[in-house]
């Protein structure tokens, strides 16, 4: 039986590697964003060439320092992301550190609550179909996942506009809150960039529920797609698990079945979950594009939609570079929860 | 036992499925508990529920005069800033705002003096020194998104005290310069909050108050909402506000400013609802739907060298160049355009100067088409047969897939059929992203192209000097002295009745010519809540909308 320190140091080394491959792993995200923005030309160019005159494009080219060799742009490039120096936008003249910070907390806001969304129907449907194997129950359960993780997020989206917001008139159309929610909360203060917690702390539960109505849908339009993974895994899991010799001795000592489901099966059952949720965190932030896009909920996504549309290549590499880094940290996390609960992931 | 154990699995599965079922199902009716129709007054308390909500997808560049040069940022500054001459409700032309008086005091002074005790939102005093402030900076700074290119006729400003400011002009008697003052470089700024030599941060004169204009901005996000309160400091001729309190929405996606117009979460939609929606609102009956004159122009450019017989042209040929121009002029079907294509929100075009703005006649109804302001395919084909043309010519016709609109596509192609109509042309219809289309044209790869044109301020001017003097923006080889000596006396003839014969005359002769074949131009088109009035009132050859023309209730 290994001895605590050894499992220990067991730990310490997966998460330390862990964590030092996220530098190559950066790295080779960030260059090739850089890559790919200098291989369509100069921002400035593409965002305003055939706006100015040549000699006042060139001259913003040379303050912009674009038309220096390509190796020193790439090693300032370097040196800026690594002291948190992004650039500024040339469509709006803003900080691209501001764009992230600004907006960066509306897309994590959405995020989270697509996850709660996807394990709210994810876990308990994946638990249901499972146990209900090849019953009608499960079938049910196992097409509307396949549709849930099969139907476009933004196709998702404008159907649950239509029917809820459009035909029933159940939730709004778009946004983050209503604009009177929105002048109350400016006019008490809140601004952290969480709408729920600037909505909580104004103390009104109108605007609270404000907040949650105009939050539904786009979760739940983001979230579907990781429910419908989550579903069919925790269902593959439950049937895996509900399989095993320590299920059946407990069966047989007389544990009822709805507390060996409760307190037996589904803990092993969730561990794939906790791997797959780092991947899913880039699907979301993939469909968080187009999400807020439908619903105008001002994130990152968003912004770089509307900044791609502007050609301004210097925000759309600052929101690309982020998001990168997301994925490989969060990525990280998950390995690391992922080792914390089962050492056989450990080495 | 088995059937025990069975007996006990299905209750304990049915308690599973109705109990994430019953989370599933709290959750959603707790949201839509508070969510559903969202209007201006609701999910809040404060100032909100007196708010008139304004949606728009118009963007904001700049707050700062200086730095900025589009509508976006204009229709902010027009409701929060002062200007010495201004457009009243319903006219086209400037008088006196927050000044007391304006006149030439000698050929090459304008001099304006301002009303007395006027105060900004922050409580500074509004003097000549902000006003000379205001012009120095704008020269100064120069930048290349700014209006500074509007001053090309100022010299200097003097300032003898500090109700009086004095305009040294470079040309003399510029009739145009009062109209420059009402336009994008006419804002005036509080010198103690902008800076001098550089464009000034939104928030920056957000918080610093810098407002003197019907309403002063009491929060900012840009491009997403601004909260606007009245500003009783106002002393200017378009009078107090109606509404104490306006938020602005800004939306990206017009559908859904359509969608929140209907539900009533915003009380007016102006800017820019896409044709369609706008006819599936007029058959709404919970909305409004009001129409005014518009100042953007459509039209077809000519490049004089490349054109069909064109100056660089192995055929070249002025007379059959000509004789294209016009056969096309006959071919445009204007009111199929608007209708079939636009839906209204456009409406036929039969000059370079818009209808609404003072001098504008129609020398192209009678002169092209049926002579009432339709095609005639006979008299085109005349034309051409006259003038030794072959038919059908080949002609190249650009436009822009994405800088007017959604629609340039359905626009050119009924164009292209229109002008195929009896096999007189056979056109090539392209299209370029506009970034390489701005490049194009002005190199001489176009032969025919699409332009639009929205106003500076609302002058006859500036549908006349950007276009038909030798050095013009369309950069499309047209020359004629004649025109372009009327259009320098123009703006230089302070006779109301002598300059509006001389416009008379320049649209006559641009007529002939067809350096431009306009056809289309925009409606102002607002969408209002069943209870919001004074809509009417601002949708006026102005081309300016003003929050403080409306009410609710």
């Amino acid at each position: 039986m290994a001895s605590r320190s050894t499992a220990g140091s067991a730990l310490g080394r997966y998460v330390l590697v862990r964590f030092l491959l996220i530098i190559p792993t950066v790295f080779i995200l960030v260059t090739t964003v850089f890559v790919l923005m200098r291989a369509t030309g100069d921002p400035i160019t593409a965002a305003l060439g055939g706006k100015l005159p040549p000699d006042q494009l060139a001259e913003l080219i040379h303050a912009a320092g674009y038309d220096r060799p390509v190796i020193v742009q790439y090693w300032e490039y370097l040196t800026g992301i690594f002291s948190g120096d992004f650039g500024t936008t040339i469509s709006d003249n803003r900080p691209v550190t501001e764009i992230l910070t600004t907006y960066g907390t509306a897309t994590l806001e959405l995020a989270a609550y697509a996850i709660l969304v996807a394990l709210v129907l994810g876990v308990p449907f994946g638990m249901v179909s499972g146990y209900f194997r090849d019953r009608l129950p499960d079938a049910v359960l196992r097409i509307l996942a396949i549709l849930a993780y099969a139907t476009p997020v933004f196709f998702a989206g404008l159907i649950l506009k239509l029917v809820f917001s459009v035909w029933l008139g159940w939730f709004p159309v778009a946004g983050r809150v209503s604009t009177g929610g929105e002048i109350t909360m400016q006019l008490e203060g809140a601004g952290s960039g969480f709408m729920l917690v600037d909505a909580i702390s104004t103390g009104d539960p109108e605007v609270v529920l404000d907040v949650l109505s105009h939050a539904a849908l786009p979760a739940i339009a983001l979230g579907l797609l990781t429910a419908g993974v989550f579903l069919r895994l925790v269902r593959t899991n439950m049937i895996g698990t509900l399989g095993t010799g320590y299920i059946d001795a407990a069966r047989s000592r007389g544990v009822k079945e709805s507390r060996l489901v409760r307190k037996h099966a589904w803990r092993p059952a969730l561990i794939p979950i906790i791997t797959v949720a780092g991947m899913q965190v880039a699907m979301l932030l993939v469909g968080a594009v187009l999400t807020e896009t439908t619903f105008e909920w001002r994130g990152l996504g968003f912004q770089l939609a509307e900044y791609l549309q502007a050609r301004d290549f210097v925000a759309v590499q600052g929101i690309v570079v982020l998001m990168a880094v997301v994925v490989a940290v969060t990525n990280f996390l998950v390995d690391v929860l992922a080792a914390l609960i089962d050492p056989r992931v450990r080495y | 036992m088995k059937g025990t154990t069975t007996m006990s699995a299905i209750r304990g599965s049915r308690r599973l499925i109705a109990g994430a079922a019953g989370t599933a199902a709290l959750a959603l009716v707790l949201t839509a508990c508070g969510g559903g129709s969202d209007d201006g007054g609701s999910g809040g308390g404060g100032g909100s529920a007196e708010s008139l909500v304004i949606g728009t997808t118009d963007k904001i560049t700049s707050l700062d005069p200086a730095g900025s040069y589009d509508n976006g940022s204009f229709a902010v500054m027009n409701q929060i800033y002062p200007f010495l001459m201004n457009t009243p409700y319903g006219s086209p032309d400037v008088e006196p705002d927050i000044a007391e008086s304006a006149e030439f005091t000698s050929p090459t002074e304008y001099t304006v003096t301002l009303k007395p005790g006027l105060k900004w939102a922050n409580g500074n005093d509004l003097t000549s020194s902000d006003v000379k402030f205001t012009f120095d900076r704008q020269l100064a700074i120069a930048d290349e998104n700014g209006p500074s290119s509007l001053l090309y006729n100022l010299d200097s400003v003097e300032t003898p005290d500090e109700t009086t400011v004095v305009f040294k002009l470079k040309s003399e008697n510029d009739q145009i310069f009062p109209q420059i003052l009402s336009s994008p470089v006419g804002p005036i700024v509080d010198e103690d909050v902008f800076s001098a030599d550089a464009v000034t941060p939104d928030q920056e004169i957000v918080d610093g108050k810098a407002f003197a204009g019907q309403y002063s901005i009491t929060s900012y996000k840009a491009n997403e909402l601004i909260s606007y309160e009245a500003y009783d400091g106002y002393q200017g001729i378009l009078g107090e506000a109606k509404t104490p309190k306006v938020a602005a929405k800004y939306f990206t996606d017009a559908s859904n400013l359509k969608l929140e117009v209907q539900d009533g979460s915003v009380d007016v939609a102006f800017r820019s609802l896409s044709p369609t929606d706008i006819e599936d609102l007029r058959g709404d009956d919970g909305v409004k739907v009001v129409d005014g004159p518009g100042g953007e122009i459509r039209y077809i450019t000519f490049n004089f060298n490349t054109q069909p017989y064109g100056e660089k042209q192995p055929d070249a040929d002025p007379k059959k160049a000509t004789a294209v121009r016009h056969a096309v002029a006959d071919l445009i079907d204007r009111e199929a355009l608007a209708d079939q294509v636009y839906k209204g929100t456009y409406t036929p075009l039969y000059s370079f100067v818009p209808e609404g703005l003072t001098g504008a006649t129609e020398p192209l109804k009678e002169m092209y088409g049926d002579g009432q302001g339709g095609p005639d395919a006979d008299k085109a084909k005349k034309t051409l047969e006259d003038a030794g043309v072959e038919t059908p010519v080949e002609l190249n016709l650009q436009y822009s897939n994405d800088h007017y609109g959604p629609s340039s596509g359905d626009e050119y192609a009924l164009i292209k059929d229109q002008l195929e109509e009896g096999g007189l042309f056979t056109v090539n219809l392209q299209t370029t992203e506009w970034v390489q289309y701005s490049k194009d044209r002005t190199s001489d790869v176009y032969p025919a192209y699409q332009l639009g044109w929205f106003p500076d301020y609302s002058d006859a001017d500036n549908y006349l000097t950007p276009f038909f003097l030798k050095e013009n923006f369309l950069g499309n080889h047209y020359v004629n002295q004649d025109v372009e000596d009327m259009i320098l006396e123009q703006a230089v003839t302070a006779d109301e009745g002598e300059r509006a014969e001389l416009l008379g005359k320049i649209q006559e002769a641009e007529a002939k010519d067809l350096s431009t074949v306009p056809y289309l131009q925009g409606a102002q088109v607002a969408v209002t809540g069943a209870d919001v009035t004074g809509t009417e009132d601002t949708l006026d050859a102005s081309f300016k909308f003003r929050y403080a023309a409306l009410a609710k209730g």
